[in-house]
């Protein structure tokens, strides 16, 4: 892939991910009944997993991905190690908080999946972005 | 490869935070029993069993639906507590969210203080079209009779659980007229229907007279049949 092809992806990505992790915020505070076809997404989001010291952990997703959107605007190297470092704690966090929800809750929120699956393209596609960088410096 | 590592290492180190809070926030995880993190018993099961059925003010269920239940209950009495764990979830399942019956909470207070501020914060909570969430949530609490249990750390703590009720509303709305009318409301429609003990229940036609279910159990299978019998099936 091109550097630009994985600057768009990396831009399209993050902003599904908001799109979800928007979602599950907008429910989180208006109190809307959340759309679940696994019928496990509200016990997860009442779970006391779903919050951060009082902060929903979907509202830091939603940061996160606007952060991993934003690290598309400009192709330095601050903007792409940053981008890859939240993407890839993004992903890893995601696989934790997925460990949880099946171990721990007993429950599965679709919501999270999908952004778990985002997360993970996100990591892989902003090293790919960070490494085509790095190759063209040294080339 | 340093690039990589730098870039590794601050990941890594973003992870470790976060799942070291959640650890530490989240805890032992049990959504029926109160824990030593705090997490309220009930809220996930309330959350899971109420979740999309319409409310407004005292009424769980479909306005369309072709019967209504009225039920009749003190937040201290043991009994409603047992019907609210037991038969409740049955019923709502099988009847209220399928849009067939359309429950009524007419609550009283005569069992003392704590009865009187546990009505009196549920029906705040109608205000908000919450009511059933927070009802539930004191029956999956409901502590010894007139122990002081009705807190107000209790009540803030299940009001917080609950999404989208605005929990310093509910609290400041105790007091007020709607709430004191719906109260005298329901207290005159028992003296109406000569109800004596709680739980009590009315069922028929939405709209059309309702009569006095004379149950023997606190199980559902009574309640189911003589659902069955207004549904005609």
């Amino acid at each position: 892939m091109s550097q630009r092809a994985l600057r768009a992806a990396v831009a399209v990505l993050a902003l599904a991910g908001a799109a979800v992790a928007g979602y599950l915020t907008w429910v989180r505070y208006s109190g809307a009944t959340i759309a679940c076809t696994t019928g496990g997404c509200e016990t997860v989001q009442s779970s006391s997993y779903s919050e951060l010291v009082g902060v929903p952990v979907a509202l830091l997703g939603l940061l996160g991905y606007l952060a991993i959107a934003a690290s598309a605007l400009r192709e330095t190297e601050l903007f792409r190690i940053a981008g890859a470092a939240v993407a890839l704690a993004a992903a890893g966090f995601g696989a934790y908080l997925l460990v949880v929800q099946i171990a721990v809750i007993g429950a599965v929120c679709d919501w999270c999946l999908t952004s778990d699956a985002i997360a993970a393209a996100l990591a892989v596609v902003t090293v790919l972005r960070l490494r085509a960088w790095a190759v063209s410096r040294t080339a | 490869m340093r690039l990589y590592v730098i870039v590794g290492g601050i990941a890594l180190a973003i992870v470790a935070g976060l799942i070291a809070v959640s650890l530490l926030t989240g805890g032992e995880d049990d959504s029926t029993s109160a824990t030593a993190t705090g997490e309220l018993a009930g809220s996930a099961e309330t959350a899971t069993l109420l979740r999309g059925i319409p409310q407004d003010g005292i009424a769980l269920g479909s306005p369309d639906a072709p019967v209504t239940l009225v039920e009749y209950a003190d937040l201290q009495c043991p009994f409603c507590a047992e019907w609210a764990r037991g038969a409740f979830p049955a019923i709502v399942d099988e009847y209220v969210r399928p849009g067939e019956v359309r429950i009524e909470f007419r609550g009283l207070s005569f069992l003392g203080p704590d009865s009187q501020t546990a009505l009196q914060t549920v029906l705040a909570a109608g205000e908000q079209d919450r009511l059933w969430n927070v009802l539930h949530l004191l029956w999956a609490n409901q502590g010894d009779e007139n122990a002081g249990w009705v807190t107000d750390d209790l009540l803030r703590g299940i009001g917080d659980s609950v999404a989208g009720l605005d929990t310093e509303r509910m609290l400041a709305q105790r007091g007020s007229a709607a709430v004191e009318g719906e109260m005298v409301s329901s207290q005159q429609s028992a003296d109406l229907n000569g109800i004596a003990s709680t739980p009590s229940f009315l069922a028929g036609p939405t709209g059309g007279t309702l009569e006095r279910l004379e149950l023997t159990s606190l199980e559902p299978e009574e309640m189911r049949a003589a659902l069955d019998a207004l549904l005609d099936r």
